[in-house]
């Protein structure tokens, strides 16, 4: 599957002003629809953008691809107003522009979708929709207008939204849609989306480029930035490359593949969606019964030492509330949890901790680490009681500083200085840091949550290779995962989960992607008797 | 070197150096607009507080205000905040009063156990409001601030009836036998209150930096989400955080009534705001132990310095209290600019390119 990265159809370019493969410039008489030259912008102790250029036609969907830290969301930043390049050219429809500030990038024809929806959910989609461009009817804001231009753009372009509903009870599909709508109801002519299927389900996500190419095809153009391989190579028509702040590739995505991509993203070949071998499963570790707590009725299962059983299903069918439960960190309604034989149903998290559990949460910025806290303090947490602190509560700085070397070290996170601030990694080594903290607890059972969301695929693979390291030496992970190509690639079992419950449970072996997304969707009977994922035996 | 030269520069930099220069900086504006001369007003602040008359003042001023100041910055610390300081006080002051009118025990003795009945009589008052909070749901703010003036009010009728000197026309209870006092340092005002204070201080920086209490504390402050799933149990720390709140504000109550005047004069601990000034000097510091030490010292000589300066100047005193909320307000906008400057340029790969100062660079 590997590809070394000369592979010919990654046309790769030695670096900007190089041989460049490709659309470039006007193309049919018309002027590009964004024309970047020579973008630099330097940051205190970082070049971010290095004489970047980007062409980018109109009427086509452009994938903006880069791992992170290369550089992507600050040439977009800088192309959308919010930042002011050190050098360089921006060129909107042919004409040379420099936009102050979003305001202006806006009213150029530019529109942005951000990773974090910017919506009042208190407001009803019309009311966002049309918000800061109201139409008004004897100075008042036309309420009707702006339901009817609502349903209008949402039938142009296949963007079906009830105007009235309010955007908090939405879906966050939905949210995104309405994002969308605002962008075209204030005449946005190209829509840059930034990372706009990280919070989608494989169906939304289908959706959302059916959109898009509705969009294309009446003549707006798209910018997409993201690092998800499968979806540029359905999507989109072109792709640029950026590394290290500066333009690797520039590749037709007709004649690419993921693999070619990926060895530019990355300066190196990369294994795509391996398959891990088995584990040998042992005792059980985590054993579940009945469980039941808000959004979550009578799941069993359980998991043994030596394997990974990964949890199936689109976000939100009760994966959180299950793991936080079986955390601790949710109130248990029914059922009972043993963990290494002894009931645990209602201790609190730091008894389980004590008994034996380690836990990567989904949140690693809320919940998994203070990122205002330098990368030695959130490496201690949950040591500091521990191996850290000796028989009086004392944590001498010393042993958390040498703690963190080691971590760091050992898990290979990228940090200047154990006293940088964790909000100061990108998202993969903020994720090596989380995962290295909670593997080094060494406890029989890890609670694993999306370990590679927003994660580089580079590091992918080091965190999966830890993940099945962690199995093989003896210990029984539990992994949710909403990349299915993640939990086929390292569970030995797999369970569904679907509105609360565990509806499907498969061994590695009988669970191809259509089995598993059929699933996912509510497709699969409730399965009776002992799944696959129940206890082997015992009681 | 160099890294004692860029913390010193990075101390000169900092948003706290700068709010103090930008407070001086209008308040002498202010003093040139009223027509007086800033020169001789800032001067007669740092004489009169510092010069030989003054330091003592500044001195026991400093006690108090730096008492208050640890008790408040101990839960800020945890991201709780204690509005309760003035009822605790009270009720430590009121506590030391009654101990040492009526212990039987000589005199040093009771001194003791007077500083003592201080402690729990504040610990005890600030864990009901964390108990409001735990059990009842009460926010913290609010059952702090709310109990505190049930107290203060107590505290004012146990000395106007039951506890009054007969004879006296003051709401105050009689002066404390001879002996049941603090010790002083020669003939100044200043006791060995000052020596406890600092002594709270000190462990306040050593559990801060190097216990695993201290930890789960600052983390919890950081983020009080990462410190639950770690295993932190919240409503624990509130209740002990509050405890020994209180116990430091009921310490400085029994201080200052185990000192001049040597009784509990209705109003005398809350009439100088101590609680607000010590909070003030909480938040300058963003709650780390150092800086709250020089941030108290720093309003405590501009309390005792603004008196000098109405004296020998005929700038009023209340200009040290503007140039107190000056400051402040400056530190409230640096508070802001951070998350404001997140969310605009959260799309910035680099992230966080200036580290946030967290604490002080110990």
């Amino acid at each position: 599957m590997t590809r070394p990265p000369s592979d010919p159809s990654a046309a790769a370019v030695s670096g900007p002003g190089g041989a460049v493969s490709g659309p470039d410039g006007a193309v049919g008489g018309l002027p590009p629809a964004v024309e970047l030259r020579g973008i630099t912008k330097r940051f205190p102790g970082t070049l971010a953008n290095d004489a970047v250029d980007l062409t980018v036609r109109r009427g086509e969907i452009h994938a903006l691809m880069g791992e992170n830290g290369a550089g992507k969301s600050t040439l977009m930043s800088v192309l959308y107003g919010m930042e002011r390049p050190d050098a360089g050219s921006i060129r909107i429809d042919g004409a040379e522009v420099s936009f102050g500030s979003p305001g202006a990038a806006m009213a150029a024809g530019l529109g942005m979708v951000h990773q974090s929806f910017k919506l009042f959910d208190s407001l009803t989609v019309a009311e966002n929709v049309v918000y800061r461009a109201e139409p008004r009817r004897f100075g008042l804001v036309d309420r009707a207008a702006a339901r009817r231009r609502v349903r209008e753009l949402g039938a142009e372009h296949g963007l079906v939204v009830d105007p009235d509903a309010r955007v908090g009870d939405l879906p966050v599909g939905l949210r995104q849609r309405v994002e969308i709508l605002k962008l075209l109801h204030r005449g946005a002519r190209t829509l840059i989306l930034d990372e706009p299927t990280a919070v989608l389900t494989p169906a939304e996500a289908d959706a959302l480029f059916a959109v898009l190419r509705s969009l294309t095809a009446r003549g707006r153009t798209v910018i997409l930035v993201t690092h998800k391989l499968r979806e540029v190579l359905e999507g989109s028509d072109n792709v640029t490359v950026l590394r290290d702040g500066r333009v690797v590739a520039r590749l037709r995505t007709a004649r690419t593949s993921g693999a070619g991509i990926a060895a530019a993203m990355t300066g190196r070949a990369v294994e795509l969606d391996r398959v891990h071998p088995a584990g040998t499963p042992g005792d059980v570790v985590l054993d579940v019964e009945g469980l039941g707590t808000a959004g979550v009725h009578d799941v069993r299962l359980s998991v043994r030492a030596g394997e990974i059983v990964g949890i199936a299903g689109v976000a939100g069918n009760g994966q959180s509330e299950l793991v936080e439960a079986l955390a601790g960190l949710r109130t248990v309604t029914a059922g009972r949890v043993a963990l290494r034989g002894e009931d645990v149903t209602h201790a609190s998290a730091a008894e389980r901790r004590a008994k034996g559990l380690a836990y990567v949460p989904e949140d690693r910025h809320a919940v998994g680490t203070a990122p205002a806290a330098s990368v030695a303090d959130n490496l201690a947490m949950g040591h500091h009681r521990t191996s850290l602190s000796s028989r009086r509560g004392l944590l001498p700085p010393s042993a958390v500083r040498a703690h963190a070397r080691d971590l760091v070290g050992r898990f290979g996170v990228k940090a200047a200085t154990p006293e940088v601030p964790a909000s100061a990694l990108s998202g993969g080594n903020l994720q090596k840091l989380l995962i290295g903290r909670e593997l080094a607890h060494g406890a029989p059972l890890l609670l694993v949550e999306q370990p590679t969301r927003g994660v580089d695929i580079g590091a992918i693979q080091a965190i999966h290779d830890e993940l099945v390291a962690y199995r093989d030496a003896g210990h029984a992970v539990l992994l949710v995962s909403a990349e299915l190509s993640e939990i086929r690639g390292l569970a030995d079992r797999i369970l569904v989960m679907y509105e609360g419950r565990v509806t499907a449970a498969y061994d590695r072996a009988e669970a191809d992607e259509a089995t598993l997304g059929l699933a996912m969707a509510g497709g699969a009977g409730t399965t009776t008797g002992a799944p696959a994922g129940a206890a082997p035996d015992g009681d | 070197m160099d890294l004692t030269l860029d913390r010193v520069k990075g101390a000169l930099r900092s948003p706290v150096t700068f709010s103090v220069v930008a407070g001086l900086v209008i308040g002498a504006l202010f003093l040139v607009g009223t027509g007086a001369d800033p020169f001789a007003a800032y001067g007669a602040v740092v004489t009169g507080s510092l010069g030989a008359d003054g330091i003592g003042s500044t001195l026991t001023t400093g006690t108090s205000v730096l008492g208050m100041a640890l008790a408040l910055a101990i839960p800020l610390r945890a991201g709780l905040i204690n509005l309760g300081g003035d009822g605790q006080l009270v009720l430590g002051g009121i506590a030391a009063a009654v101990t040492g009118l009526y212990s039987p025990l000589p005199a040093p003795l009771t001194v003791v156990l007077a500083l003592l009945a201080g402690v729990v009589a504040g610990a005890a008052y600030a864990a009901l409001a964390a108990l409001c909070e735990n059990r009842f749901g009460v926010p913290l703010l609010v059952s702090s601030l709310l109990l505190s003036y049930p107290a203060t009010s107590l505290a004012s009728y146990l000395v106007r009836y039951p506890l009054k000197e007969p004879g006296s026309s003051l709401p105050q209870t009689r002066r404390l036998p001879e002996g049941v006092a603090l010790p002083v340092f020669g003939t100044s005002t200043v006791t060995a209150g000052l020596v406890l204070i600092v002594l709270a201080a000190a462990a306040y920086w050593f559990a801060d930096r190097r216990t695993a209490v201290g930890y789960e504390i600052r983390m919890t402050g950081l983020n009080a989400r990462f410190a639950a799933y770690a295993g932190v149990e919240r409503r624990r720390l509130t209740l002990r955080l509050m405890a020994t709140s209180g116990a430091l504000a009921g310490l400085v109550g029994a201080i200052g009534v185990l000192s001049f005047p040597y009784r509990f004069l209705d109003g005398s601990l809350t009439a100088p705001g101590y609680t607000w000034t010590g909070l003030t000097a909480a938040l300058l510091a963003a709650a780390a132990p150092l800086g709250t030490v020089v941030a108290s010292f720093f309003f405590a000589v501009l309390q005792v310095g603004g008196l000098s300066m109405e004296r020998t100047t005929e700038v009023p005193r209340e200009l040290t209290q503007v140039l107190q909320a000056i400051v402040i307000v400056f530190l409230a906008a640096r508070l802001r600019f951070p998350r404001l400057r997140r969310s605009r340029g959260k799309p910035q790969e680099p992230a966080a390119r200036e580290p946030a100062a967290q604490g002080e660079p110990v």
